[in-house]
């Protein structure tokens, strides 16, 4: 099954599970957002991240220790 | 002698320390600024004489003793609470001494003023504010940039020769490379940070200086640091470049300025150039984008949305709803996708000292329609400007925007990056990079600024 591009239904689905009322203005933002965000969002899901190195809670302060 | 609020910060502070310049004369004058200059730039906020002048009464012999500075509206004060930019935030603010409030007071420092910000932070242009948009020094109807868009236009436009922003993706370096200054976003904890509203929650904002040149950023962020940044002598810096699409998809006259500069910073240092490879640079874009949006939804639940303040503008109000929309694998994903960006760059940082990229791949848009004219097409300038601002974020490495070059009257920013912890070997290129060019770019000033050189591309 390919990925919906129906974004709009995504969005109101979504909203509504929420319970997050919008108005016109703001469901023109989301919906140019998620035309912005989604098509690389779903790139990122395809990335295989299984090999990636295990730091749950990195200290940013630092090179990561060395693997 | 110059008009001492033409000096630099050093200068200041220096011809303070030896008695030459009283400090409330300096004071009075630069409130006296902040009133002539302001209203065309609107990069100041908030005054308040009495609490500066308290804060002058008793400010310790610091480092920065009686210089004037202004601190972005994302700081608390104990007179006053942070408004982010906005007419509203999710999360619970009240006066306070946040760090950097209390390292600039501990070194001597008087708070003339609060900084201007894009709304909530969210953008690079600085073209909304619940305050009105700051307007950048060198051409009112451009873009200051942003988030730290008021502490930009205060240096750049001289009300103040030092201002403390903060970058959580790009944030300093932005409105620094749009405004012609040189700032610096320290290695992530490095920085004051307490008293935040996203302290302890956020994995990518660090406190950071805006100033004319890296000597002053060096005096000002050792103050944040609490930590003298000491000076070093960079002597063949290997200096990383990346030819890749997203990379090379900068206007001409901007890759033009960051390669010259470039050459300029081998030359100077004895140096060399050799390219480097960072595969997951376009995905950790994506990735810093998602980590910082998620961690600023602490505050937020489905009732407060609905109840958000009509004086929010549209596009943060449609964002913060559509947060909410983001799928939490997406998040997880991006979180090991930091873990290899930290391991890659780790091993690029074995080859090389420095990582070297435009700051921003265009000069400042207008504020009217902040978009950008690229190889690739039209774009955003949030679009165009992420790709370059946000692998530091990510990583937690340190990164400074240098001005190298002007195009169309508006100043060209180089980004440099280097390894965890060597915040100072920033420091050092950059100042290398100014004696390189004879200090043209830093002292170049805007033309509403007295005793200023002109820029000329």
């Amino acid at each position: 099954m390919e990925p919906s591009d129906n974004g709009s239904e995504f969005i109101a689905v979504g909203l509504a599970a929420y319970g997050i009322e919008a108005d016109e203005i703001e469901l023109a933002v989301i919906g140019a957002a998620h035309q912005t965000f989604w098509p690389p969002i779903l790139e990122l899901l395809e990335l295989d991240t299984s090999q990636a190195p295990s730091e749950p809670a990195p200290d940013l302060s630092q090179a990561p220790p060395s693997r | 002698m110059r008009e001492p609020l033409d000096l630099t910060l050093r200068e200041q502070a220096a011809a303070i320390a030896r008695g030459e310049l009283d400090a409330a004369e300096l004071l009075d004058a630069c409130l006296k600024r902040i009133e002539e200059r302001n209203p065309a730039l609107n990069a100041v906020v908030a005054t308040f004489p009495e609490r500066s002048r308290e804060m002058l009464g008793a400010a310790p012999a610091g480092p920065l003793h009686g210089v004037p500075v202004v601190i972005k509206d994302e700081w608390p004060l104990p007179w006053r609470a942070q408004r982010f930019g906005a007419a509203q935030m999710l999360a619970k603010t009240e006066p306070g001494e946040s760090g950097p409030y209390r390292a600039l007071r501990d070194a001597g420092a008087v708070i003339v003023g609060v900084g201007n910000m894009h709304e909530l932070g969210a953008s690079s242009t600085g073209n909304i504010s619940v305050y009105g948009a700051a307007h950048n020094p060198w051409n009112p109807e451009r873009c200051p940039g942003g988030s730290s868009s008021g502490p930009a236009a205060a240096v750049a436009g001289r009300l103040v020769a030092g201002a403390v922003g903060a970058d959580g993706v790009g944030s300093i370096r932005y409105p620094a490379a749009y405004c012609g200054l040189t700032g610096l976003k320290p290695t992530f904890g490095r920085s004051a940070m307490a008293g935040h509203h996203m302290a302890g929650i956020s994995t990518t904002i660090v406190s950071g200086a805006l100033c004319a040149d890296a000597a002053d950023c060096r005096l000002l962020d050792s103050v944040l640091c609490g930590q003298g940044l000491r000076t070093g002598s960079p002597e063949g810096l290997r200096i990383g470049v990346i030819r890749d699409d997203v990379s090379e998809d900068v206007a001409p006259a901007v890759r033009d300025a960051c390669e010259a500069a470039i050459e300029d910073l081998r030359r100077e240092s004895g140096g060399e150039v050799r390219e480097v490879e960072l595969p997951e640079l376009a995905a950790a874009t994506l990735a810093t984008v998602l980590i910082a949006n998620s961690e600023s939804l602490g505050g937020v639940t489905p009732e407060r949305l609905n109840k958000l303040d009509p004086e929010l503008s549209p596009i943060a109000r449609g964002l913060l709803k559509y947060r909410m929309l983001l799928p939490a694998i997406a998040t997880i994903k991006a979180q090991q996708l930091r873990s290899i960006a930290r391991q890659t760059l780790a091993k690029v940082f074995e080859g090389v000292d420095l990582i070297a990229w435009p700051t921003v791949p265009a000069v400042a848009p207008p504020l009217e329609a902040p978009l950008v004219e690229l190889p690739s097409g039209t774009l955003t300038a949030d679009e165009a400007n992420v790709r370059g601002g946000a692998l530091a974020n990510l990583t937690g490495i340190p990164a400074i925007s240098v001005p190298v070059g002007s195009s169309e009257g508006l100043p060209i920013g180089l980004q440099l990056q280097a390894a965890w912890g060597r915040d100072e070997l920033l420091l050092d290129a950059a100042e290398a990079l100014e004696r390189a060019n004879d200090r043209r770019w830093v002292e170049a000033a805007p033309p509403s600024a007295r005793g200023a050189e002109p820029l000329e591309a």
